[in-house]
């Protein structure tokens, strides 16, 4: 009795995505699996992260429904296992709430042949299915009924016609097969598992570094003494860096996007070597006793002057990507710079509070994997392919149109409805009219379960 | 270790399920001696997979945990199990990705492997009782 609900959204699954592609199956889906888990996990649902990861994981399931990109259906992956590993482990971290929810997802239904431990095997002795009471409940209804189905048809006809229309034409071999595949997912996600040593040690685990009982004090103001004038040099050579830097930002007037460009991509992997290679140096300076040191304060000064030059560091390629976008529009290269700089100044202030409150590396893992998290599913939310077209038709200085052209079909109907208003060349008209027709037959072929919302702009017009 | 028998069943299961994935997408008569056929090849993946990638998990930790008397194998499976079915499943995935057709050959690649991770520890577990 216990597996029904599992056998209804297998049979569901399979009626969501045989052969169909993705839309509104997903938003249906990511409904049944919440079901799912609040009927195999009815105390979990009333904590507060669960019912967050449930939210959120909703969220992503409408914005798939709203504009399907990559991006939209990784988030959506991505919160449908941080929602499994949620239920899997509360208080665990959201590395290991992926870990976990993986796991689950793909093995649970193998790991619980171990799982059970022998104090639960002597409260609760297994009990033994009585498969003929479950014959007989099944078999005896269905039996009727097909029996009394047969009686009605013959003395109504409009029952009858009722009858003949159900059609279970789609029920075949490969049908069943993934009928077995969606109850083996969502038996799996029923009673998620943990991945026992990775889970235990993470909750084992606190935020904060504890100090060592006795530290020899000769070999850590050595080390104090060799991180002072390691990030006190790195400080002069980044000033020196970032002089002549911004004195060729206010001087040059090569505004060929190639040169900006060059710039941009030149800054972003410098960026990334000295943020990295920052981090680095920073843990392992404070990876330990140097924290407790109490001559470290020069240490710990030219470490947040060194975090903060760098911060102006990013500022500086901020303002370089803003240029380039000014001149030539937004493209998902660009974007991605300003998502990269966003992640890398959030990076460097937990950096920063790690030297400051004495943190340990964990914590950095913890909140920066949290902040990745977060951004993946706010930037899910929004409809990049519309907004790049939307700001690049109306306010970048120039534009590259066939990279417009190429983006999803989420912009096509922005596009058509600037064609229809602007006086555009006869050969840009005919692409976007070829991209629309080509969306509107696509749109017009969709099944009930692959519908979007653009299906419902197609009715409206 | 009765490594035998669960390679023996570890066949079986695979075979059953290559057979059912190709045969849900189109019967046809010469496909029986066939499956009988495909159990040679299939019994030696079994085998090399078997005795490659997962046996000497509970060969090298065996010596290590003398001590723990019955849940030996418990503590193996759960530690090395978890990461051996992500790896395990990124693989098959990445095979069925590359290649559809070859979608039953990762698919009962991927369950089999993991049946049979149960069955070794099981089999352990019954032998140190």
């Amino acid at each position: 009795m216990k597996n029904i609900p599992l056998l209804i959204g297998a049979f569901l699954f399979s009626i969501f995505f045989y052969q169909q592609d993705i839309g509104l199956n997903l938003s249906l889906f990511s409904l049944l699996t919440i079901i799912i888990l609040a009927i195999y996990n009815k105390d979990l649902f009333k904590k507060k992260s669960t019912i967050i990861f449930s939210i959120v994981f909703i969220i992503t399931a409408i914005t798939i429904f709203f504009f399907r990109s990559i991006l939209t259906i990784v988030a959506y992956v991505v919160a449908f296992l941080t929602l499994i590993g949620n239920v899997s482990k509360q208080g665990s971290s959201v590395y290991v709430n992926w870990l976990n929810g993986l796991y689950t997802s793909i093995a649970a239904f193998f790991h619980r042949n171990f799982n059970t431990t022998e104090k639960d095997e002597k409260v609760t002795p297994k009990q033994k299915t009585d498969y003929l009471h479950l014959i007989k409940i099944i078999g005896i209804p269905l039996i009727t009924v097909i029996i009394f189905i047969a009686l009605y048809k013959n003395g109504n006809p409009m029952f009858s016609e009722l009858i003949s229309k159900i059609d279970f034409g789609f029920i075949n071999i490969q049908w069943l097969l993934f009928s077995v595949l969606g109850y083996y997912l969502l038996s799996n996600i029923s009673k998620p598992v943990i991945v026992d040593p990775a889970t235990t040690y993470d909750l084992n685990n606190g935020n904060s570094l504890s100090r060592e009982r006795d530290f020899i004090v000769e070999k850590i103001k050595k080390e104090n003494q060799l991180g002072f004038i390691l990030i006190a040099l790195l400080n002069v050579l980044i000033v020196i860096f970032l002089i002549t830097d911004i004195t060729y930002l206010i001087s040059t007037n090569d505004l060929r996007a190639s040169a900006i460009s060059n710039q941009v991509h030149n800054g972003i992997n410098t960026l990334i070597a000295s943020i990295l290679i920052a981090i680095i140096i920073i843990l392992y300076f404070f990876r330990g006793d140097l924290n407790f040191y109490k001559g470290n304060k020069n240490l710990k000064t030219v470490t947040y002057v060194w975090i903060v030059l760098n911060l102006l560091l990013i500022i500086n390629i901020v303002i370089k990507d803003c240029q380039y976008i000014y001149y030539f529009g937004f493209t998902y290269k660009r974007i991605g710079v300003l998502i990269y700089l966003l992640l890398t100044i959030i990076g460097l202030l937990t950096t920063l509070i790690k030297v400051k409150q004495i943190k340990n590396f964990w914590y950095l893992f913890r909140v920066n994997t949290l902040t990745a998290f977060t951004i993946l599913i706010i930037s899910s939310t929004i409809n990049w392919d519309n907004y790049i077209t939307h700001y690049n038709l109306n306010y970048a200085q120039s534009m590259d149109f066939n990279y417009l052209l190429d983006l999803s079909d989420n912009n096509t109907f922005l596009l058509k409805n600037y064609a229809d208003k602007n006086n555009l060349t006869a050969e840009r008209k005919s692409l976007i009219e070829k991209k629309y027709k080509a969306y509107l037959i696509e749109l017009e072929s969709k099944k009930w379960q692959e519908i979007q919302y653009d299906n419902f702009k197609l009715n409206k017009d | 270790m009765n490594i035998s028998s669960v390679i023996f069943k570890s066949t079986v299961l695979a075979t059953c399920i290559f057979w059912i994935v190709i045969m849900s997408q189109g019967f046809q008569n010469y496909m029986i001696p066939l499956v009988f056929l495909s159990m040679i090849p299939i019994s030696i993946c079994c085998a090399i997979t078997i005795f490659l990638t997962i046996v000497p998990f509970f060969w090298v930790r065996r010596g290590e945990l003398v001590d723990e008397f019955d849940g030996r194998n418990r503590i193996i499976f759960k530690k090395y199990f978890p990461f051996y079915a992500i790896v395990s499943f990124s693989l098959c995935l990445y095979g069925i990705v590359e290649s559809i057709f070859a979608i039953s050959f990762f698919v009962s690649a991927f369950f089999t492997t993991m049946q049979s991770w149960v069955w070794l520890a099981k089999d352990n577990e019954k032998q140190n009782n």
